[in-house]
């Protein structure tokens, strides 16, 4: 039944969420967008982020069931370690993220999608090798990394929006995050690890992307 | 020696005090269970345990916690806040997209025990409180009632920022049924039900769930009460119904009043045989003397007096629009009206072809004398009055003849058929007198000509009387004949009597040619504007036809006269 769900999932994702990015194309130089507005843009990015949570949602509780005993279930392992946005302390409150601004919370999530694309290769390739992994989980793998990829440039494309530039990412940011953390996994528990890490990176994204979006506009799901 | 017993006494000592402990029903605490964690707002969160067995001593409980990543333990910050045995975190002791490692720890006098650890991240265990004031209003509509459900948003929940999201959702249901009709009302916060029974009453329950996590408690039920309405349809329908009931009754109730006529409408009685006057009631009475007196006053059986005979109809044929004879219509008024003047309901007398018949039978006059004496018998009987009948000049000079007055009201058509009475020739005035007398004064048939012919298809003409005034004349009117000769009256035509035959008998004539004066009824008459008339009275009559007939009279009054009168 997950597994059918999951599918459907993937198929109606395919098909509506589509971020324009022709944009880019037009010029050499990075040229603000303007043929979406950047409400809808905004509401484009928070889809994918969505949709990314929910198939990793999907991948990790299948992942569990079939590999993971209950009681280990939620666990970190040691030889996993830690996840790579536990570089960020500053961000693990409501108060504390409320004062960042909106520029640097792009920026944030810029570079945290960024941070991904690697390990969700090595996840992909890892999970084919061993041949106890379903297909199904290795297509949704590679469906999350897709738009995964779209996010970003989506991230890209509001970053330039925003105060008319696209100011590069605080030095300090870059670097935190460019140390490779999770490494290839070589464990089922590697990848469970990178699997629990890859959902909760997913929720942030969303969050802060909602957050975000009732910052920036008027919108009655916000106000009412 | 003495250590010996100093240990072995200690060892003792020992043994007793587990010993008694253990009969006391003291000991170490068992292991608590964490229950569960829930972070109402995504900004803080609570935890509870369940103590194990207290082993009978009063026992302590601690919370020790550590992050992921980090080797600190901490002790649970807040005990009392969210109530007994457990554990509240604020804001500050948050943190998000982090594992917590949570254990409680349980001591007593006799030792402690620790609970399963278990790792919480806090945006994986949303669940919000419930919606907050909720509101539930009956709205009159068109078709019926329907409620309208509003609601606001749980305590603490931060959707304003975005930060958290929540969708709402409720149920309703019947108060005296089981089974919850559930609705999802998304973000909003009213919700519209319809479709409500009139009368009865709901429950209103709505809970709540964030984008990723639990769904709330649901609210405590809001009671509401649907008015009593009638639907529109129901409504129209009853009265349609009330209308139709009332329709059948008072079409029953007349046909119950009228069922007689009604029986008489669909179910018309047979008539069954009847004798004309004839009357069952009497014979039902069982006086048979009553019975056959009614029979005999009637014209049953016939008796020798003509009296009570009837004379209906006269016929009247003309040969030669010629002296006709007029007769003199008489109405019983017992009998039925007889308002046609067909051939139709005559009885043997009537019948000209039967009388021909029998005077084809009967070959000679004699037998026909008898029975145009009987039927002139018929003719005589009515009666006459005292009034006085015009005496012509004649030389038959009758005598005054009293005349009834017939019953010729205006409204009733009295038809009359013109007498041809036989003449023969050569045909003198003086000489039909005599004739007529002769043939008249004879007992018991009279009238009789001496020859009889074949009456042929003589043109009838039917004249109407109108009146008969003071002085005795007939007044009378032609009827339009269709099918027979032109009437050429220029208008009213008076026929006078030319003699009364004894027996009562009128003998009529009627003027050969067109009198120069038309007179009305109203008006004088005639013979005396017209004294031309009597002169051609005393012209000599043409020579008659073929026809010689008698004066023939059938019964009920037709007088068959073919014969002419000059």
């Amino acid at each position: 039944l997950l597994v059918f769900t999951a599918a459907c999932l993937l198929c109606l994702l395919r098909g509506s969420v589509a971020l324009p990015l022709n944009c880019a194309d037009e010029s050499s130089s990075p040229v603000p967008c303007t043929s979406i507005s950047q409400d809808k843009l905004l509401d484009r990015v928070t889809q994918h982020a969505e949709f990314i949570y929910r198939i990793t949602e999907e991948v990790c509780n299948q992942y569990e069931e079939l590999y993971i005993p209950y009681p280990l279930r939620g666990l970190k392992n040691q030889g996993g370690g830690t996840c790579t946005s536990m570089s960020f302390p500053n961000l693990g409150s409501k108060t504390e993220i409320q004062q960042i601004s909106d520029m640097r919370l792009l920026h944030y999530m810029l570079i945290l999608a960024q941070s991904w694309v690697e390990p969700l290769t090595y996840l992909q390739s890892s999970l084919k090798n061993n041949d106890h992994a379903p297909d199904t989980l290795v297509s949704q793998l590679k469906w999350v990394s897709d738009k995964l990829t779209r996010l970003e440039q989506g991230v890209v494309l509001l970053i330039s929006m925003e105060e008319g530039g696209a100011a590069p990412p605080p030095a300090a940011l870059q670097q935190a995050l460019s140390e490779p953390q999770l490494g290839v996994p070589d464990s089922i528990f590697h990848e469970y690890n990178s699997l629990m890490c890859l959902k909760k990176d997913a929720h942030k994204m969303e969050t802060l992307l909602k957050l975000l979006k009732c910052r920036q506009t008027d919108r009655l799901s916000c106000t009412l | 020696a003495t250590m010996w017993t100093d240990s072995v006494m200690l060892a003792g000592l020992t043994l007793t005090a587990i010993f008694v402990s253990h009969t006391a029903g003291v000991s170490a605490p068992g292991r608590p269970r964490l229950t569960g964690c829930r972070s109402p707002e995504k900004e803080t969160f609570t935890c509870w345990w369940e103590p194990g067995d207290d082993g009978g001593l009063p026992t302590t409980y601690a919370l020790y916690y550590h992050l992921e990543g980090s080797e600190t333990v901490y002790e649970c910050p807040d005990y009392r806040t969210a109530g007994k045995n457990s554990c509240f975190f604020s804001k500050n002791n948050t943190s998000l997209w982090v594992n917590y490692n949570i254990s409680v720890v349980a001591t007593n006098a006799m030792g402690s025990s620790v609970s399963e650890p278990v790792d919480v991240d806090v945006v994986y265990i949303v669940q919000p409180n419930t919606p907050e004031d909720v509101r539930v209003l009956v709205v009159d509509d068109d078709p019926g009632p329907y409620l309208h459900v509003s609601w606001e948003k749980p305590l603490a929940a931060d959707t304003q920022s975005g930060w958290i999201t929540l969708v709402y959702q409720l149920r309703v249901k019947e108060t005296s049924q089981d089974t919850w009709e559930e609705y999802n009302a998304g973000m909003q916060k009213g919700y519209n039900i319809f479709s409500l029974l009139s009368g009865r009453e709901y429950a209103v329950q709505v809970r709540c769930k964030p984008d990723h996590g639990f769904w709330s408690e649901w609210t405590s039920p809001a009671y509401v009460q649907i008015p009593d309405y009638m639907l529109r349809e129901h409504s129209m329908w009853i009265i349609v119904a009330v209308f139709a009931g009332f329709l059948l009754f008072v079409l029953t109730w007349t046909v119950n009043v009228k069922r007689s006529s009604v029986k008489h409408c669909l179910l018309p009685p047979v008539p069954g045989p009847k004798i004309r006057g004839f009357d069952p009631h009497l014979l039902k009475s069982g006086r048979s003397e009553e019975m056959f007196s009614a029979l005999v006053t009637q014209h049953f059986p016939p008796t020798s007096s003509y009296d009570d005979l009837l004379v209906e109809y006269l016929e009247v044929y003309d040969v030669e629009k010629q002296e006709l004879v007029l007769g003199v219509k008489n109405e019983d008024p017992l009998a039925p009206t007889r308002t046609s003047d067909n051939d139709s309901g005559r009885g043997s007398c009537d019948s000209r072809t039967l009388l021909t018949e029998r005077y084809a039978e009967d070959g000679d006059k004699g037998g026909a004398d008898r029975q145009l004496g009987q039927c002139v018998a018929e003719l005589a009987s009515p009666p006459l009055e005292e009034e006085k009948v015009e005496a012509w000049s004649t030389p038959f000079s009758p005598p005054p003849l009293h005349l009834q007055r017939q019953q010729v009201g205006g409204a009733r058509a009295a038809y009359h058929s013109v007498l041809e009475i036989p003449c023969d020739s050569p045909c003198a005035p003086g000489s039909y007198g005599h004739q007529g007398e002769s043939d008249i004064s004879k007992p018991g048939g009279r009238g009789a000509s001496t020859t009889l012919a074949e009456p042929q298809a003589q043109s009838a003409e039917y004249v109407e009387v109108q009146t008969v005034d003071h002085e005795n004349v007939l007044l009378l009117r032609p009827l339009a004949d269709p099918g027979g000769p032109d009437v050429d009256y220029a208008g009213e035509d008076y026929s006078k009597i030319r003699d009364v035959i004894p027996d009562n008998v009128l003998l009529l004539q009627r003027e050969p040619s067109a009198w120069p004066c038309a007179a009305d009824p109203g008006q004088d008459r005639g013979e005396r504007s017209c004294p031309t008339a009597l002169q051609e009275l005393m012209q000599p009559c043409k020579p008659p036809g073929p026809l010689q007939q008698g004066l023939r009279l059938v019964a009920n009054g037709y007088v068959d006269a073919s014969a002419m009168l000059c």
